[in-house]
């Protein structure tokens, strides 16, 4: 009686997996053993700080996976990490070095697109699968062997805007922008467009370097134009010296910027400014609701002793991204296979964004949210005023 | 115009961290000679130092300031003394110098990501005096205006020091030729060590000041500050510390006149355009005397 | 055989760059060897690479040609570099030559045009091991012969006393401008070279990272003899990856301490010419002085 109970359990885990995976992979498994995947980690250099999440969150997937035995049983993933620093060079060095170790089966890497671009001949030639877990450049993705775990911006930004828009009914936007980051400058005539379009006036548009650290005469500029709302499409740094630099030079107006403040180190460094400026983001612990979402920041949370932040929602998302594909092969797995079941993935099933398909090996997000630091530094949904 | 002479304000604050930082590089360019690559990391350093102060220790941040500025001089008398003096020993002359200086660089940079756990760091703002005054109808914030004022008393005081003193007089000397110094009963040794030590704490001074008026303690505040001293150093001349002093102020009014007025993407431009100019045109930088000669 | 593939596999692309870094590290060997320290490698690098890329891309040519071209590149803009710095004294001109290399950055982020700007350029070739290995080879034996000629000798000359050269009928200032036209063509086929083995090139590809490497290959090989520029470059381009796994979590400490060690006890660098013509004239005067016992 209880074995039939299995069974049929069993059987409609079956059903479901068909209808997920479709018809022919059903109850195939990978062949026993552990499966390594390369990480080009970036916890030295300019970019540091991110890096650290983004491994943080990919530590947290393996475990994740290898507990629940989620690829099948006697299955596991493991991680091997080579650093980049952020630089090109470096980074081809490491990937090449995976390429050559047989038990690497796929790599994932870059936050840099530059970096990202440098990686991408290498995969292809060389056909390993690579994804990337933070560039952000249209474009990157070239199925089946590269393919990239990151939402492309444009959409979020939209939403908010639209929501600004409606809610705060400003008259002149004022823009921060970075001179010399194409996806910032996209997001910005975005954002731009919808405020134009509903009739709100550009005050002014003020733009900075991604090196830059004193913000005193940009925010002085900004203020100067006098505008109702001020929005801040830039790179981390710059946004937060902007934001506390407007805050200390007495702008006491409504500002927005983008998911780049998220990270709790950015409110440790800033505080109390950043409470109240509205962000979209795609995934914020403690705001995201769904199942997944939660287990991963109760989990980083339990391993880290922080909650995780967008950088290590992706990370992770790439581990499961390439266990996914992996999943999806019987018997022995080799590089070429997990490509093609890679490229094949229309959907992540495991993600915390509540729902993340994949077209042309890039993932979209769909679902954004809306969200702002509160004064005691957590992350909360957005209530406009 | 209210706007023209805040922003001509805040060049100036810029500018003077520019110049206190080139105030310390030109130091140990023109009396010890090195090309020093590590330079930047002792104000990375000194704003690190500083920030633990006030964060860890809960000290204010007057001793914060004097912390950091001992600890940039310190680290500037240990890696002179690892790095330099056994080849100036052996005289190895410049080169071999800037590749240990390179070594101390990459090192420095390194453990200073690890110090600060690979993060950018802030003053807390209640910390520092991070107000504005209201000056007619300008805002000014107070740093901007005792960054402004530590630039000139510095300048003044190492002017002075170096045209004034026996020790300036020994500096110069050393500067000039360091056995001939020897000869004429000058302690080159001690002259040594106490000029790295000057040219540390001051570029640490520059790095606490910047860390505070930037929200940015990390390993990349001295690399910032290394550029755009640098520039400084070279128009403003690098024997003597007034050209240096003018110059940053200079280039800080002019980034931020360039970056309102004309575009932000060729403010650099500007900035390295200038420092051609000077180069091809007047190699000895405002200042500069054209009868110094070095060998 | 297979364990013997995957390493060459592995670190293939280490050899690859320690390759380019020598070009580098000659093309600062040049200029330093008549006794001028310059970064300006880096400039003639970004010419060459964007030269070569461009070419590739829009006149459709060859590997060969595309160096060639590099490499004229190079050479032009160090005549150019030659004419407007020979004239600062030492300390200015290195000075200048860092400058110069930041000012490089500007100009390849603000001309997109030409090299793509901020978003950086691909590059629609690659160069095979084998081209490389020839490559190397042929500018090492440019520089073989030329330490063996007049020049070579003149060039020494220079370096150890401009003035003295200068009375015995060395032309100093012609000699450096020599030596940078030189070194823009080597730098200029390196920057080409960097260009397709990273297939990739960005504004940050020739900036402050690559000066400080090239001189310090450079220096920490040894800066008095061709081949020195060489064993530098394998070293320095090898000890972050050997020190990756020995101490990965100081990876970049440990670099540095190893560069400080080498150069604090070996301030002339890996090869000397004049520590090993010391060591034979030893070696002669300790057989001389046993031949005299006996």
């Amino acid at each position: 009686m209880i074995d039939r109970n299995k069974l049929a359990g069993m059987g409609a885990g079956l059903l479901a997996a068909t209808v997920m995976f479709g018809a022919g992979t059903a109850g195939a498994q990978p062949a026993a053993g552990e499966y390594v995947f390369g990480f080009v980690t970036e916890t030295t250099g300019p970019l540091a700080a991110a890096g650290v999440s983004y491994h943080r969150g990919a530590q947290v997937a393996v475990e994740e996976i290898n507990a629940s035995k989620w690829i099948g049983s006697g299955v596991t993933v493991k991680l091997s990490e080579k650093e980049s620093g952020s630089d090109a060079a470096r980074a081809v060095q490491a990937m090449t070095q995976f390429v050559a170790d047989r038990n690497v089966l796929a790599v994932t890497c870059c936050i840099l697109s530059p970096v990202a671009g440098a990686m991408r001949p290498v995969a292809a030639n060389a056909k390993i699968p690579l994804v990337f877990y933070g560039a952000t450049l249209p474009g990157l993705p070239q199925p089946p062997y590269v393919s990239s775990v990151v939402a492309l911006p444009g959409p979020q930004e939209v939403k908010m805007t639209q929501l600004i828009v409606d809610k705060m009914k400003p008259k002149s936007v004022a823009y921060f922008v970075n001179a010399d980051n194409e996806g910032f400058q996209n997001r910005f005539k975005a954002a731009q467009k919808v405020m134009e379009g509903a009739g709100v006036k550009t005050a002014g548009v003020v733009s900075i370097l991604s090196a830059d650290t004193d913000f005193t005469a940009p925010a002085t500029q900004a203020m100067g134009m006098n505008p109702d709302l001020i929005m801040v499409w830039t790179t981390q740094t710059p946004a937060a010296g902007i934001i506390a630099a407007l805050r200390n030079r007495g702008y006491a107006g409504a500002i927005t910027a983008s998911d780049v403040i998220a990270p709790n180190a950015v409110f440790k460094k800033i505080g109390e400014p950043l409470a109240g400026v509205p962000f979209p983001i795609a995934f914020a612990a403690g705001v995201s609701s769904s199942p997944e979402a939660k287990a991963f920041a109760d989990a980083f949370q339990k391993k880290f002793g922080e909650l995780p932040d967008t950088y290590a929602a992706q990370g992770y998302t790439s581990v499961w991204y390439m266990s996914q594909g992996l999943k999806s092969l019987s018997g022995k797995a080799n590089r070429e296979a997990l490509a093609t079941a890679l490229a094949k993935v229309g959907s992540i099933e495991h993600n915390v964004y509540g729902g993340l398909p994949m077209v042309a090996g890039q993932a979209d997000v769909q679902k954004a949210l809306v969200v702002n630091w509160s004064k005691d530094g957590k992350v909360v949904a957005w209530e406009p005023k | 115009m209210i706007l023209f002479l805040e922003q001509a304000l805040n060049g100036w604050a810029l500018g003077s961290l520019y110049a206190l930082f080139g105030i310390g590089f030109g130091l140990v360019f023109s009396t010890l000679g090195i090309l020093n690559a590590a330079h930047g990391t002792y104000a990375s350093w000194a704003a690190i130092v500083g920030y633990y102060v006030v964060e860890r220790a809960g000290l204010p941040f007057p001793v914060a300031v004097g912390v950091g500025v001992a600890a940039g001089g310190l680290l500037a008398l240990a890696v002179d003394q690892i790095a330099f003096q056994p080849l100036r020993s052996r005289k190895a002359g410049m080169l071999g110098a800037l590749i240990t200086s390179i070594a101390f660089w990459i090192i420095l940079d390194s453990l200073a990501g690890f110090a600060t756990e690979q993060q950018s760091l802030a003053f807390p703002a209640a910390s520092f005096p991070s107000g504005m005054i209201d000056i007619g109808p300008m805002k000014v914030g107070q740093l901007q205006l005792i960054i402004i004022a530590v630039l000139i008393v510095c300048t003044i005081g190492i002017h002075l020091l170096i045209q004034k003193t026996r020790l300036g007089t020994a500096m110069r000397a050393v500067g000039w030729n360091e056995v001939a110094a020897a000869l004429g009963g000058v302690n080159a040794r001690m002259v040594i060590l106490l000029t790295a030590f000057l040219a540390g704490a001051t570029s640490g001074l520059a790095g606490v000041l910047a860390g505070a008026a930037t929200s940015n303690v990390s390993f990349t505040l001295g690399e910032g500050l290394m550029l755009k001293g640098f520039a400084a150093v070279v128009v403003g001349g690098y024997d003597d510390v007034r050209g240096t002093a003018i110059a940053g102020i200079l280039l800080g009014i002019i980034e931020v006149f360039v970056a309102q007025y004309v575009s932000t993407a060729l403010r650099d431009g500007f900035t390295y355009s200038l420092l051609l100019i000077f180069l091809v045109a007047r190699p000895r930088g405002l200042f500069g005397s054209a009868g110094f000669v070095r060998a | 055989m297979e364990t013997l593939l995957d390493l060459w596999a592995a670190y293939g692309s280490t050899i690859a760059f320690a390759m380019v870094n020598a070009l580098f590290a000659l093309s600062t060997y040049a200029v330093l060897s008549t006794g001028v320290l310059s970064f300006t490698t880096v400039v003639f690098a970004a010419v060459g690479g964007f030269l070569a890329a461009q070419s590739v891309a829009h006149l459709g040519i060859g590997l060969w040609p595309a160096f060639a071209l590099a490499g004229i590149g190079g050479a032009v803009a160090g005549s150019v570099v030659a004419a407007a710095f020979l004239k600062l004294d030492s300390h200015w001109m290195a000075l200048a030559s860092l400058a110069l290399v930041l000012i490089t950055r500007v100009t390849v982020l603000n001309t997109p045009l030409l090299t793509g700007g901020v978003n950086g350029l691909v590059v629609p070739m690659s160069v095979p091991m084998g081209d490389l290995v020839i490559l190397l080879a042929l500018v090492a034996a440019v520089f073989w012969r030329l330490h063996r000629s007049w020049y070579g000798l003149a060039a020494r000359a220079v370096r150890e006393d401009a003035a003295v050269a200068s009375t015995m009928g060395i032309p100093p200032r012609g000699i450096q401008f020599t030596a940078f036209v030189i070194s823009g063509a080597v730098g200029g086929i390196g920057g080409a070279a960097l260009a397709f083995t990273l297939q990739f090139i960005s504004p940050e590809t020739y900036f402050i990272g690559m000066a400080f490497t090239m001189i310090a290959s450079t220096v920490l090989g040894g800066s008095f003899h061709w081949f020195g520029p060489i064993v530098g470059a394998a070293v320095f381009t090898a000890l972050p990856v050997t020190m990756q796994s020995v101490l990965p979590a100081i990876e970049d400490v440990a670099k540095g301490v190893v560069l400080l060690v080498i150069m604090i006890f070996l301030p002339r660098g890996l090869v000397d010419p004049r520590a090993v013509g010391l060591r034979r004239a030893a070696r002669r005067r300790v057989s001389a002085e046993e031949g005299t016992d006996v």
